[in-house]
């Protein structure tokens, strides 16, 4: 018995010495490793992915396959099949969650989020982040769109008003390239007109929430502008460069550019979004501004995912950045690469750069919303544009979305805390416990004076308290204590 | 509804005719209806007592057989050997060896985890010193499921296999007593060209429908009745498990919303329902417009008929998926059709082919035609030239004009002989994935429709739907199993009603 | 009297004969259009993109220079190599198939073609997601694309076998009997008597199994996602159509598709004799 007990000592000691063994190694050897890029992108990855076989100190040997996979496909392959995707990809922040729930991402270590963190643009490292932890590299921060169009159709003196231009293109018998049956596009309207959407994730990345006030006041001057241009005989939903097949305006983003440039010529002309006028006040068209990311797939082999850990690092650094803009056009999220010379004399990035003003960083978002928001163009357009109806095409959006998140009865009733407590901004829930109508947080925090929160009911704000914010008069350590009956909060110190 | 004896028929007027035939039909319909339950419960009955009665015989045999018989209940095969039967001894042998090993080593487990589908799912662990979250998978659901099923499906085999065996025994055993001579094995290989040669000819084929459309449709019923979906793929995020009949109960039930403040069941109720009208006019249209432009053709006096076959022809050979996103796009608002109309000042605003819901309809209706027609022309050009002349030549003696002969003659005639072919065509139709989706992908979007399923378009069908289900953004490829059976339902009723009515079919021997 | 009705129906005759020609001619012309549409942009080299115009401004080989330096070639040469594997291996099952089913009277014949009536019903989409895992678990997806496609078409195939049973049921079964009379083996009545008979069906199933891979999109996709070299034409062109793309690729789509398609549309209309007799032969039995 105590041989065999010395025996399994022994093996189990040589085990773990192998394995420490094999992580403290270095990650020096050569790696196949598939990629998947855009088309465009292929030969410039792959000659980049030689400069990191140069350049690298590590000894590390990339064997490189470049596949073209555009980044929508990148994301539905991977979920489709993690096992069979690529090694790195490039795709689109949207997707993020998505590629996170099906575990075709792995969370970056701390080397690498202070590398992302420190090197990109805020809105791109919001981008890459879920929860309190990062999952991909910033590559791109040009995901957004702006206008395109036709300077001997539209005037210069035009381009900031939606009236004039759909006037111009009426009398001209243009067409106006908006692609609105796209959830993408038609939100840009309700951002314009101070509206917001945004989803609240618990912190393992699930969707528990969606604070979205687009079926509201501001919500119907926005469906009027969306119906202003879809009214009209000139509205064709297409964000492709239609100038050779009959518009004027395209509102599409940098990916056109060169397409464009040629289809128009001496006529090329771009500028941010323009304004709609309801009831005598200007609403500039907003939109969203996004990123391109590149994400590496989860390894079973430690010393391999460092090493792409390395190489996507080396990708998604300044001089790759520029790079790509000088190659494709396409806007850096690098820091220091915004300020180059290459990307200041592109005018789609100047016009980008413009419109992003009114620009709000896409958040993550529910897979399904895309599906239900698209719909909100299709029902206005099938309106006769008067304020019932339209309010109907809103209020039947909202309760789309609702339906959604068929949260149980338990979760619906539950108060929870949320402010800035415990380190949070506002964007998390807290728990709290019930007995009878006394709602006490399952926590005691630390709170400084001036401390906001307040206590709302199925992470909704139809029923919160206080009516004003609570804020914390004296520093200390305290439970909250709701009564839901009467709707009082208070303080109570922590023993 | 009354019924008629020959003699009433023949009185009748051919509009009373006509009504009579048409209620008939209908009527006809719930005692089809009615004869199918039957005719699936008697053979739900008759598979209970003929599994009685093969275990009547295993039993019977086991008594009265000889104790060559008796050992080959344990070693199958041993009664083949020892009665000089080789080949036949040592491919039993041979299965069972594989069998009982197969089980060792890979059955039992997976069969082990089938209950759960899976205990363990993949976890990931921080690696500190190369700064790095490195990932282990664990079980997998997909391949439990997967395996399991061909366990069972191996099982069921063995089991059969068995049975065989054990009547081999008894046969040979009765042969012998007779005072006849078994078989050898030369007998057994030349048999295989001659009397059993049918066997060898559909062994490979069924094989391959065995394990490539069988199995995945086992497979895939199952997973009606797992949570498999994006966000539990069974490996690397979440395992899947079974849920009972939660699925069904989501589709059919007439609260709850899909997102799109709508509920499942009724989105259902709307594809089905432009499903079956598109099935109707697709086919109909084909088939009318198909043997109007054969007759065209061949008619006397019409020349270059082989040219004009040709053209028409053409359409067949080019692989739709070039064919269809080209004609797709010229349609588009901004396609060919609508800017040439616009430059010769035709129309004022582009038309909206694929926008509006009901132009959407018409247009895929009207290519489908473009698309449909010179198979149509094809296949009636063969019957219309085997209709007998001299029944052509007696009716324009009795002075029926074109459209008299072609309603008393061409048309019974084809409809007579095309009847199976338009009711596989109809429910071909209904499945016609690739005319839906190149040309318009389902678009317009149907507002109420669309959800957190995915979003729906008014010309989706049913097929197009599911591959939305399954590919869109919640990957719920439980839903898509549920909906696909629900296609085979609807198809399967629509097809053993029309059987049950048809009179072509019924009788084959007497067709040939 | 006689003569002048019969003068009537002369002009009668002429008159609808006219009208049918000119039916005929628009339809030809509708039927023709698109593709003389696809050739006509196939040669436009002053712009990639959609316009709205047909006649090139400026005729060239670009596009097709374009093909040849892109991966094109390897998905046709996937292509081909599928479309030649599926022609034979699945003319000699489908021919098993249908020719057991209408000449031999044996217990399970009756179930059997049951069965498979019932199996067909099944919404073929369905198992795609299980087809590509099983083909996963072989190793015959992405770069090893083209067996598993071979694979998966050709083991399946045995389901189609109705339209060539139709034509087999037209072949009288008293050459058989005679045969076997005479001593001939069940293979040798299939070898020597029934096989020159079927000539027209075997080249239709040739034909028909020949034509399918080339607009196989669907699964293709499925099975060779994310790598170019296991691609055949249609899922490598459709990307061409993609947003991203369609305004760099749109002339060489065309290109493409006339690639593809004049080779295949050539054979056809050679053997269009004997795929006619198959299809009215067999394909009205069913």
């Amino acid at each position: 018995m105590k041989k065999l007990f010395a025996i399994l000592l022994a093996l189990s000691m040589l085990l773990s010495m192998s394995v420490f063994a094999s992580a403290s190694s270095e990650i020096a050897g050569t790696y196949d490793v598939t990629i998947w890029a855009p088309d465009a992108a292929v030969d410039l990855t792959k000659s980049q992915v030689e400069a990191f076989n140069s350049s690298n100190e590590m000894g590390i040997v990339i064997n490189a396959t470049v596949e073209p996979v555009s980044e929508a496909d990148a994301a539905s392959n991977m979920i489709l099949d993690v096992s069979a995707g690529a090694d790195l990809y490039f795709f689109a922040q949207d997707q993020l969650s998505r590629l996170i729930q099906a575990n075709a991402l792995t969370k970056l270590g701390q080397g690498a989020a202070a590398f992302v963190k420190d090197n990109n643009s805020a809105g791109s490292v919001l981008a890459a982040q879920a929860g309190e932890d990062y999952y991909a590299y910033p590559l791109t921060a040009d995901n957004g769109y702006f206008m395109y169009y036709d300077k001997s159709v539209v005037p210069e003196e035009d381009v900031d008003s939606l009236e004039a231009i759909i006037a111009d293109c009426e009398a001209a018998g243009k067409n106006f390239s908006f692609e609105l049956e796209n959830a993408w596009y038609n939100a840009g309207f309700f951002f314009g007109t101070g509206c917001h959407s945004d989803w609240i994730t618990d912190d393992a990345g699930n969707f528990i929430a969606i604070d979205d006030d687009f079926n509201s006041d501001a919500g119907l001057i926005a469906a009027k502008g969306i119906y202003k241009l879809v009214s009209s005989p000139i509205y064709v939903n297409s964000g492709n460069a239609d100038f050779a097949s009959g518009s004027a305006v395209v509102v599409t983003g940098t990916w056109n550019y060169a397409t464009i440039l040629e289809q128009l010529g001496d006529n090329f002309g771009v500028a941010d979004l323009p304004s709609f006028e309801v009831d005598g006040a200007e609403y500039h068209i907003g939109s969203y501004s996004g990123c391109k990311l590149l994400g590496v797939k989860p390894q079973e082999d430690a010393v391999k995912g460092a090493a792409l850990n390395q190489l996507a690092q080396f990708l998604t650094n300044k001089d790759c950045q520029i790079q790509r803009t000088v190659e494709f056009g396409w806007g850096p999220a690098n820091k220091e690469a915004v300020q180059d010379e290459a990307v200041a004399s592109n005018p789609a990035l100047t016009a980008l750069a413009e419109q992003s003003n009114y620009a709000i960083p896409q958040p993550n978002i529910h897979g399904s919303w895309w599906d239900i928001a698209k719909v909100i163009t299709t029902d206005v357009k099938a309106t006769d544009g008067s304020d019932d109806a339209l309010k109907a095409a809103l209020q039947k959006y909202e309760d789309s979305i609702a339906a959604v998140f068929e949260m149980t009865d338990e979760v619906r009733n539950a108060f929870t805390l949320i402010g800035t407590v415990g380190g949070t901004n506002w964007d998390t829930d807290l728990p709290m416990t019930a007995e009878g109508d006394i709602w006490t947080s399952n926590e005691a925090y630390e709170m400084e004076a001036g401390t906001e929160f307040k206590c709302r009911q199925g992470k909704a704000w139809d029923t919160a308290y206080p009516a004003d914010n609570f804020v914390v008069e004296t520093a200390g350590t305290y439970y909250v204590q709701l009564d839901a009956a009467s709707g009082e909060v208070s303080l109570v110190p922590a023993a | 509804m009354k019924h008629y004896s020959d003699l009433e028929f023949l009185r009748l007027s051919k509009g009373q005719r006509f009504v009579y035939k048409l209620t008939a039909f209908f009527c006809g319909i719930p005692r089809a209806i009615g004869r199918l339950f039957i005719k699936i419960w008697s053979l739900i009955k008759g598979a209970f007592l003929a599994i009685g009665r093969e275990i009547g015989d295993v039993c019977s045999t086991f008594k009265n057989g000889d104790w060559k018989t008796k050992t080959s209940f344990l070693v199958m095969g041993f009664g083949s050997f020892a009665r000089g039967q080789i080949l036949r001894g040592v491919l039993f042998l041979l299965f069972e060896v594989v069998f009982i090993g197969y089980m060792f080593i890979a059955g039992g487990h997976w069969l082990s985890l089938l209950p759960s589908l899976g205990k363990e799912g993949p976890s990931s662990e921080y690696n500190a010193v190369l700064d790095t979250y490195v990932t282990a998978y664990h079980d997998n659901s997909f391949k439990i499921l997967l395996y399991g099923v061909l366990t069972i499906f191996f099982i069921i085999a063995f089991i059969y296999t068995w049975r065989v065996n054990v009547k081999q025994n008894k046969i040979s055993e009765q042969i012998l007593k007779s005072g006849k001579k078994l078989k050898g094995s030369k007998d057994d290989l030349r048999s295989m060209v001659d009397e059993n040669f049918h066997a060898t000819l559909l062994a490979l084929p069924m094989t391959g429908i065995m394990v490539f459309t069988v199995m995945p449709i086992v497979f895939m019923v199952l997973v009606a009745f797992t949570n498999y979906d994006g966000a539990h793929n069974g490996f690397s995020n979440n395992l899947f498990t079974w849920v009972g009949l939660d699925n069904f109960n989501t589709l059919l039930s007439w609260s709850g919303g899909n997102g799109g403040g709508q509920s499942y069941s009724a989105t259902f109720g709307e594809i089905l329902t432009w499903t079956l009208i598109w099935a109707f006019l697709a086919t109909f249209t084909n088939y009318f417009l198909g043997m109007g432009v054969a007759m065209m053709i061949n008619k006397k006096g019409i020349r270059l008929k082989k040219m004009w076959r040709t053209i028409l022809v053409m359409t067949v050979a080019i692989p739709q998926f070039i064919s269809l996103l080209y004609v797709g796009k010229m349609f588009a608002r901004n396609g060919l059709i609508n800017l040439s109309l616009m430059d010769l000042g035709w129309i004022k605003q582009p038309l909206p082919f694929w926008e509006d819901p009901t132009w959407a309809r018409i247009s895929v209706i009207a290519i489908n035609i473009w698309v449909g027609i010179p198979y149509l022309m094809l296949i009636t050009t063969g019957i219309l030239m085997n209709i007998p002349a001299d029944l052509y030549e007696s009716a324009r003696i009795d002075g029926a004009n074109a459209w008299q002969q072609y309603r008393k003659i061409t048309l019974p005639y084809m409809l007579f002989i095309t009847g199976p072919y338009l009711l596989t065509s109809f429910t071909g139709n209904m499945n016609n994935f690739n005319v839906i989706y190149l040309l318009t992908g389902g678009a317009p979007t149907n507002p109420a429709a669309s959800g957190a399923a995915g979003s729906v378009g008014y010309t989706d069908l049913l097929i197009t739907w599911l591959f939305k289900i399954t590919t869109g953004a919640e990957s719920q490829y439980y839903l898509a199993s549920v909906v696909g059976i629900m296609v085979f339902v609807v198809v399967a009723f629509i097809s053993l009603v029309v059987y049950n009515v048809l009179p072509s079919i019924k009788n084959e021997e007497d067709y040939q | 009297m006689n003569e002048k009705r019969h003068m009537g129906l002369k002009t009668l005759n002429r008159v609808s004969n006219t009208s049918i020609y000119i039916l005929l001619v628009i339809i030809s012309v509708i039927w023709l259009l698109p593709f003389i549409f696809i050739v006509l942009q196939s040669f436009r080299v002053e712009s990639t993109y959609q316009v709205g115009y047909v006649i090139p401004k400026q005729w060239g080989w670009q596009n097709y220079i374009n093909l040849w330096n892109s991966d094109f070639k390897r998905w046709y040469l996937n292509t081909f190599i599928i479309a030649l594997a599926a022609a034979v291996l699945i003319t000699i099952i489908q021919l098993c198939m249908s020719y057991t089913l209408s000449r031999f009277r044996f217990k399970l014949r009756g179930p059997l073609m049951r069965f498979m009536l019932i199996l067909g019903m099944f919404p073929g989409m369905l198992t795609m997601i299980i087809l590509y895992r099983v083909l996963s678990d072989l190793g015959l997806t992405q770069a090893n694309a083209v067996p598993g496609l071979i694979l998966v078409s050709v083991a399946s195939s045995g389901m189609g076998y109705y339209v060539s049973k139709g034509f087999f049921d037209t072949i009288p079964k008293s050459l058989d009997e005679a045969a076997r009379v005479d001593g001939a083996t069940r293979f040798q009545v299939l070898y020597k008597i029934i096989l020159p008979l079927a000539k027209p069906i075997v080249i239709y199933t040739i034909l028909t199994a020949f034509m399918g891979p080339w607009g196989d999109f669907v699964f293709a996709r499925y099975v060779a996602f994310g790598t170019s070299s296991g691609y055949n034409v249609a899922v490598g062109m459709y990307s061409w159509l993609t947003n991203d793309q369609i305004a760099r690729m749109y002339t060489t789509f065309c290109a493409g598709g006339v690639i593809v398609a004049v080779p295949v549309t050539i054979l056809f209309l050679c053997l269009q004799k004997y795929y006619v007799e198959g299809v009215t032969g067999g394909a009205v039995k069913g």
